[in-house]
């Protein structure tokens, strides 16, 4: 992924100044990035935007300013953009009459598949759901349904692929076969991008990501260099111990500690580096010969993570 | 793929509830056959309660529009609803190809279920007395009158989440009502339309069935309410957007 201005002609996707907007919300603000064939995570909590950034590269949603261009065309108002795109929506629904296999076979031969019954059955082997391919599909498990869908997207073999939310109700077996599925097709040169609002999926399939935040890139580019950014951001703790002024006097001398708070019978202690400070507190505490009684990380959900990336 | 949209759409509008709501309303003119026929005295009054009451102020004034209402609004409405008209817009299809295929498939259901109710409440009050004309009329009417009430209401379905009100706003108050008291605005109402063809056709006699409009005028508006119905909703489909507004 050549992240930021991306405006390189050979990129499968390219998003340039893109914004949306639905009256008076901004639900994505000015996001700019070109991705290339590979796995790509869009990382980001629920209403971050992600939906509404999948849905104008799949060319459901126009920008309201901006330019979206998949495989160099527009796919806004573009039905033939969907011979080589594919989108597995975040909706469950699916249609409850038919079987797995009559829904799958329904998209190739509405995809024109000289031999609709053959890519069915391919796509359906790919997401192990041949087994379950004969039963209605109002009778599918959340995962499964999941599954079916990513069948249907699959079976006319599309260039560029974007999933919203697809790890969303499958058990871990499900999860990590998809994972694997998607790094082949990855591996085959195809673009694949899929939203998360979940750390962990995306750190172990996209090795790019993009963190979209209230409607704006908060970062982009390799994972580890991300996460990096995540974990040594600043650290809140507060602590609760027998002896709070003679803890607090020790871990001031700590290295890793760079502000410390002393007040209302407990101490709030500020790190750059949560793993050296993990340690050093109990040896801490154990050289005064203090108590522990509560060692509680501040603003640890994935909202104040995301915040920390788009204020820093 | 306008063939795999209508055989969808047939499927999905026979399992819904609704459907079942529509039969039963449509049984509501054989009953009314069925009363009179149990009634009547004098079969002089037969064609006229025929052409009236069951095929004019039941059929056509009240099944064939809450029909076509129900089903064409539901045939796209319910797709957009649920999220699954992703399935169809994803694919390389020309957006005609699936507007046809909804509107061929509401336009059949409603035929089929208001043209059952109508032929049988029809035969059983004429009971084989003659008249044929003046169903076969009604048939042709209904026909082409369900065809025109599809192609607005699966244009109104992709306008507003709100069609089936709407609808109803337009077929029990606009055109049940205020033509009654407004003459000249009966010239914007499928009703009036449906009910000239239905009175040219049947060649009825002015006692027996007397519509308001000129047959040749209906005729021309019911094609162009029609063409207009269907090619605005090709137009709005091709520029159509998913809702994802936080």
């Amino acid at each position: 992924m050549s992240a930021e201005e991306g405006t390189a002609p050979e990129a499968a996707v390219e998003v340039v100044d893109v914004s949306r907007w639905y009256g008076n919300v901004v639900a994505v603000n000015g996001i700019s990035f070109a991705l290339d064939p590979g796995v790509t995570g869009l990382l980001g909590p629920n209403g971050a935007g992600k939906t509404t950034l999948l849905n104008m590269i799949a060319g459901f949603l126009k920008p309201s300013v901006g330019d979206v261009r998949v495989l160099g065309e527009s796919s806004f108002g573009n039905p033939d953009i969907y011979r080589r795109v594919a989108l597995v929506p975040e909706r469950e629904a699916v249609y409850d009459f038919q079987t797995g296999h009559q829904f799958v076979q329904m998209s190739a031969r509405m995809h024109g598949l000289p031999d609709a019954g053959d890519a069915a059955l391919r796509a359906l082997h790919m997401v192990e759901m041949v087994g379950d391919a004969d039963r209605a599909t109002g009778g599918y498990s959340k995962g499964m349904k999941q599954r079916i869908k990513i069948a249907a997207a699959l079976v006319h073999d599309p260039e560029v692929l974007l999933l919203d939310e697809p790890f969303n109700g499958m058990d871990p077996r499900q999860r990590l076969q998809m994972m694997e599925l998607l790094g082949r097709m990855a591996d085959q040169g195809r673009t694949i991008l899929f939203s998360s609002h979940i750390l962990e999926e995306v750190e172990r399939l996209g090795e790019n990501v993009l963190v979209v935040v209230a409607g704006r890139l908060a970062a982009s580019g390799d994972f580890r260099a991300i996460r990096k950014l995540m974990t040594d951001r600043p650290h809140t703790i507060t602590i609760r111990s027998s002896d709070n002024r003679g803890l607090a006097r020790t871990l001031m001398a700590e290295e890793s500690v760079f502000g410390i708070e002393l007040t209302d019978g407990k101490i709030v202690v500020r790190t750059n580096e949560l793993g050296a400070f993990t340690s050093a507190a109990p040896r801490a505490a154990q050289e005064v010969g203090a108590s522990l009684f509560e060692v509680r990380p501040e603003d640890e959900s994935l909202e104040s993570v995301f915040d920390y990336l788009v204020t820093r | 793929m306008t063939w795999l949209v209508l055989t969808l759409t047939l499927r999905q509008l026979l399992g819904q509830k609704r459907t079942l709501f529509l039969a039963a309303v449509g049984l509501l003119p054989v009953l009314a056959a069925i009363i009179f026929r149990a009634a009547a005295e004098g079969d002089e009054s037969a064609a006229e309660f025929a052409a009236q009451v069951v095929l004019n102020a039941l059929v056509i004034n009240i099944l064939l529009p809450l029909t076509a209402l129900v089903l064409a609004t539901a045939a796209l409405g319910s797709e957009i609803e649920d999220g699954t008209i992703v399935y169809l817009l994803s694919k390389p299809a020309e957006r005609w190809r699936i507007i046809a295929g909804k509107l061929l498939a509401a336009w059949g259901a409603t035929a089929v279920l208001v043209l059952a109710s109508a032929v049988i409440g029809g035969l059983v009050t004429l009971a084989g007395e003659g008249e044929s004309r003046l169903l076969v009329g009604f048939v042709v009417a209904i026909a082409v009158g369900s065809l025109a009430y599809s192609s607005v209401f699966v244009l109104l379905s992709l306008v507003t989440s709100r069609a089936l009100f709407v609808g109803l706003a337009y077929a029990f108050i606009w055109e049940a009502v205020i033509t009654n008291f407004a003459p000249g605005v009966q010239r914007f109402s499928i009703r009036e339309f449906t009910a000239s063809i239905a009175e040219a056709v049947g060649d009825t006699t002015p006692w027996v069935f007397d519509a308001d409009l000129g047959t040749t005028y209906s005729v021309i508006l019911l094609v162009v309410v029609t063409a207009v119905g269907a090619g605005l909703a090709v137009r709005r489909l091709s520029r159509f957007e998913l809702s994802e507004a936080p």
